[in-house]
C-alpha cells in the first residue's frame, strides 16, 4: 500500500530535504520519491503539517527474553514493539537462557529478527554465562555480527576482567557497555537511598553505587585506552565523571532510560512494583541534571532498557517483583514528557546519530529509496492500551493512559 | 467518632486525632480487661485471619487474645506450615482465605509494603503487624500508651530510641508516632545502624548512649536484629554491649528518673541487661498488657461497629 506525506518535515542533516517541509512517497516501509511537492496518486493521503521524518532511532539496550523466557517477550514481539516506538535498530542483552555468550547464540538472535521491520543487534556477553569469571568468544561472537559486548543487567565487577575485556576489543575496535552498579553497596537495595527511602522503610541504593563503579571504570579505560558506553545514567554524580573525562579525550560515551528523564523516587510512595527498576529512580535533582545532560550533549543516546514482563511477576510483594519497566513503546513520548521543547536537532542526535556514529552503524539518510527512518507527530494523541500494544508484557504504568507524542508507521 | 483509614498500613498514614482516638478508645478496653469477665460480644459476628508470613510470638497472641477478647472468629496462619511452603503467591494464600468469608486480616511479613500490595487488592480491612524494615503500628500505639500512662502524656516529652534503628521497623513507627504527638525524638546507636538521610524525619542523631539517656524522659531500647543483618554493620556483640548496651550501672550513673522500654523479644546482655530490664525503671511487661487492649482498640475502630458501645 503506498502512502503519500504531504508536508513532513525533514530533520537529517545529511539530507538534502534538511529542514525543508517535502511530500514523500512511501511503499513498502520504503521512500519511493521525496520532493518539495508531489502530484502522485496514492493509496493514502496523509496530511503532515507538524510531523517530522528524522533518521531511524536506535535503542542501545533493551530485553527481549528471548530464548528462555518467550512468556515475556521474543524477539518478533519486541520488534513489532520497537517499530511501535519508532526505533527500527535494536540493542539486546545478553541474559538470556541460554546467554549470548557465543556465536552461535548470536546468530540465532540475527536469524531470529531477520524478516522484521527494525533491526536486532544483539549485545555479546563480555564473560561466559555472564558469571563475570572468565572471558567470553568476543572476538568470534563479534564476526558473527555482535553489535558490542556487556553483561547486561550483570555488570562485570571483576576490575581485571573488565581491564582484560577492553584490552581485547581493541583489535576490532569493539565496545564495552557497563550498567555501571557496584553490587557490593547496591546489595539488598530496593530503590534509590535517600530521605524518601527512609522514610517509606525501604533498602536504599546509594548513588556512589554507580559513580563508583563509573569512575574505576573510567580509570581502566584510560589505562586500556579502549572504548566504553555507560549504559543508563542515573546519576548527577556519574554524569561529571563522564563530561570531565569526555573532555579529558577518553573514547567513553553513554546513554539515559526514557524513565530515568521521567520519574522520580518520589513515585515509590504506594510501592508500585511498575516503578522498580534497576538502576532505581533518583531524585529530581538527578533527574534535572540527566534532562540538562541530554540537552548539551555529555548524554549520546537512549537505552530503552525495555525489560517486560507478565502480571504475575510484578503482582507480588515489591522485594519479590522483577526489575525493569516496559518502555519501548511509550519512550517518544515519555521523553516528550520530560523534556517538552527537545528539538528535532537534539532528538535526531539522542535517538539516532549518536548511536550511529559511536557503534558504527549504517548512516541512514532520508532520500530516495531509504528504509531507515522514523516519523513523528509531537502533538499526536494516542492511548497505550492492549489494542495499541505490541509487547506481550503488563508492566508499564502508563497503560491505559492517553499519551502526546506519536511515532506513525507507514 | 471513627479512624480517617480503612486499614491500618502505618502510623505514617494516621492524622493526630486518629492517633487521639485509638489510645482513648484502647484506654476503655483497658478498664474491660480488668473486670472479672474480660470479654466483650463486639465483634462476635466477625472472622479474623493472623496472616504471619514471619515469626512473631508476642505479637500474635496479643493479636489473637484481643480477637477473641472481643469474641471475633479467628484463623492463624504461619507461613511455614501452609501452602506458601508449596509455592503459593500472597494473593493467591489471601483470596482462598477471603473466600471463606473472613472480614479482617492481620499480617505480618518480612517485605517492605506488602499490606500495601495486599490493600488494593483485597476488599477486607488489614492491619499491618510489621512489615520488613517499614512500619509496626501496633507496637509504637501501645509503647505511645505505655509511655502516656507512666508520664501523663506525650507532648514534649524527650523519647530516645536506642539501638538498631536501621533495621527497625518499631523505630519508624515510633518516630512518625512520637512526632506527630509533639513529643522530642533521639535515635541514637552505632553509625552503621543509623541510617543516613534519618533526620528528615525531625529526630535527632547520637552516637553517645550515655549523653542520649541523660536526656531522656524514656529510653525506647530496640532489639538488634541479628536475623536482618546481610552487611557488616558491627564488629561483636561483646562490643556492641559494652558501648551500646544498657546496664545497671549506666542508668544508677545518671541520678534521674527514666523509664525504660523495649518491645521484646529482648536479647539480654545484648541491648539491654537483666538487671535493668527487671527493675523498676522497666514498663516491658506493661507494654506487653497494654499491646492487648491498644490492639482491640484497632480491630474494634477498623470494624466499624459504631452501633456497639464500648463499654
Amino acid at each position: 500500500m503506498s502512502t503519500l506525506l504531504q508536508q513532513v518535515k525533514v530533520s537529517d542533516t545529511s539530507s538534502e530535504f534538511h529542514n525543508q517541509n517535502v511530500d514523500i512517497l512511501i511503499d513498502n516501509h520504503t521512500i519511493i520519491q521525496i520532493a518539495p511537492q508531489l502530484d502522485n496518486e496514492a493509496d493514502q493521503v496523509i496530511e503532515a503539517g507538524g510531523m517530522t521524518i528524522m533518521p531511524g532511532w536506535v535503542d542501545v539496550m533493551a530485553d527481549f527474553s528471548e530464548p528462555g523466557y518467550e512468556h515475556k517477550e521474543t524477539i518478533h514481539s519486541g520488534l513489532a514493539a520497537a517499530v511501535n516506538g519508532g526505533f527500527r535498530q535494536v540493542f539486546v542483552v545478553p541474559n538470556t537462557q541460554p546467554v549470548i555468550h557465543n556465536k552461535s547464540m548470536v546468530e540465532f538472535i540475527v536469524n531470529k529478527g531477520r524478516s522484521a521491520a527494525a533491526k536486532v543487534h544483539p549485545l555479546g556477553a563480555v564473560s561466559k554465562g555472564t558469571e563475570g569469571k572468565e572471558l567470553a568468544e568476543m572476538l568470534d561472537m563479534y564476526y558473527a555480527g555482535a553489535i558490542a559486548f556487556s553483561d547486561g543487567w550483570k555488570p562485570v565487577q571483576n576490575a581485571q576482567l573488565l581491564l582484560k575485556a577492553l584490552e581485547y576489543v581493541k583489535s576490532f575496535d569493539g565496545i564495552i557497555i557497563q550498567v555501571p552498579v557496584n553490587q557490593s553497596l547496591a546489595a539488598g537495595g530496593l530503590m534509590h537511598e535517600g530521605p524518601n527511602s527512609v522514610k517509606w522503610g525501604m533498602p536504599g541504593i546509594p548513588s556512589i553505587a554507580e559513580s563508583l563503579q563509573v569512575y574505576r571504570d573510567l580509570e581502566l579505560l584510560r589505562y586500556t585506552g579502549s572504548r566504553l558506553h555507560f549504559s543508563g545514567i542515573s546519576t548527577a554524580a556519574s554524569l561529571e565523571l563522564i563530561k570531565a573525562a569526555k573532555n579529558e579525550g577518553l573514547d567513553v560515551s553513554c546513554s539515559v532510560t526514557p524513565h530515568h528523564l521521567l520519574y522520580t523516587d518520589a513515585i515509590l510512595e504506594t510501592y508500585d512494583s511498575n516503578y522498580k527498576v534497576e538502576p532505581p529512580l533518583r531524585s529530581e535533582s538527578d533527574r534535572q541534571a540527566l534532562i540538562a545532560a541530554v540537552l548539551d550533549g555529555t548524554i549520546d543516546c537512549i537505552a530503552t532498557h525495555h525489560r517486560s514482563h507478565e502480571w504475575d511477576a510484578k503482582t507480588r510483594e515489591f522485594e519479590y517483583t522483577a526489575y525493569g519497566m516496559n518502555t519501548i513503546e511509550t519512550a517518544y513520548a515519555m521523553i516528550r514528557e520530560a523534556i517538552p521543547g527537545i528539538s528535532d536537532e537534539t532528538l535526531c542526535s539522542l535517538m539516532s546519530g549518536n548511536a550511529r556514529k559511536i557503534f558504527r552503524l549504517e548512516a541512514a539518510t532520508i532520500a530516495k529509496d531509504g528504509r531507515d527512518f522514523t516519523i513523528i507527530d509531537p502533538a499526536g494523541k494516542w492511548t497505550f492500551n492492549n489494542n495499541s500494544k505490541k509487547s506481550l508484557g503488563i508492566n508499564s504504568p502508563l497503560l491505559q493512559h492517553e499519551l502526546e507524542g506519536r511515532i506513525i508507521n507507514i | 467518632m471513627s479512624l480517617s483509614v480503612k486499614h491500618l498500613l502505618g502510623i505514617k498514614d494516621l492524622k493526630k486525632e486518629d492517633i487521639e482516638l485509638i489510645l482513648h478508645t484502647a484506654a476503655n478496653f483497658k478498664d474491660v480487661l480488668q473486670r472479672p469477665i474480660k470479654k466483650v460480644p463486639t465483634l462476635r459476628d466477625t472472622t479474623i485471619v493472623n496472616l504471619f508470613y514471619e515469626n512473631s510470638t508476642r505479637t500474635r497472641i496479643s493479636f489473637e487474645l484481643a480477637e477473641k477478647r472481643l469474641s471475633a472468629d479467628t484463623i492463624n496462619f504461619a507461613a511455614s506450615s501452609s501452602s506458601v511452603s508449596k509455592g503459593e503467591t500472597l494473593i493467591d494464600t489471601v483470596n482462598n482465605v477471603l473466600s471463606m468469608k473472613v472480614d479482617m486480616v492481620v499480617m505480618r511479613h518480612s517485605a517492605t509494603g506488602a499490606p500495601h500490595f495486599l490493600s488494593r487488592h483485597i476488599p477486607a480491612s488489614i492491619i499491618n503487624a510489621g512489615d520488613g524494615i517499614n512500619e509496626h503500628p501496633t507496637q509504637a500505639l501501645l509503647d505511645a500508651y505505655s509511655i502516656k500512662e507512666r508520664l501523663g502524656g506525650l507532648e514534649g516529652r524527650k523519647v530516645a530510641l536506642i539501638g538498631d534503628i536501621m533495621h527497625s521497623r518499631v523505630a519508624l513507627s515510633n518516630i512518625y508516632l512520637l512526632t506527630k504527638m509533639g513529643a522530642e525524638v533521639e535515635v541514637c546507636g552505632p553509625p552503621t545502624l543509623i541510617p543516613k538521610h534519618i533526620e528528615h524525619l525531625g529526630v535527632r542523631v547520637s552516637y553517645d548512649l550515655k549523653k542520649t539517656l541523660q536526656w531522656c524522659d524514656v529510653a525506647n531500647v530496640l532489639r538488634i536484629q541479628l536475623e536482618r543483618q546481610h552487611k557488616p554493620l558491627f564488629s561483636s556483640l561483646r562490643e556492641y554491649n559494652l558501648y551500646y548496651g544498657v546496664s545497671r550501672q549506666l542508668v544508677d550513673s545518671l541520678d534521674k528518673e527514666i523509664v525504660i522500654m523495649h518491645p521484646g523479644p529482648i536479647n539480654r546482655g545484648v541491648e539491654l541487661n537483666s538487671d535493668v530490664a527487671d527493675s523498676g525503671h522497666s514498663i516491658i511487661l506493661d507494654q506487653v498488657e497494654n499491646g492487648v487492649a491498644v490492639r482491640m482498640a484497632v480491630l474494634y475502630l477498623l470494624a466499624g461497629k459504631k452501633d456497639e458501645l464500648v463499654v
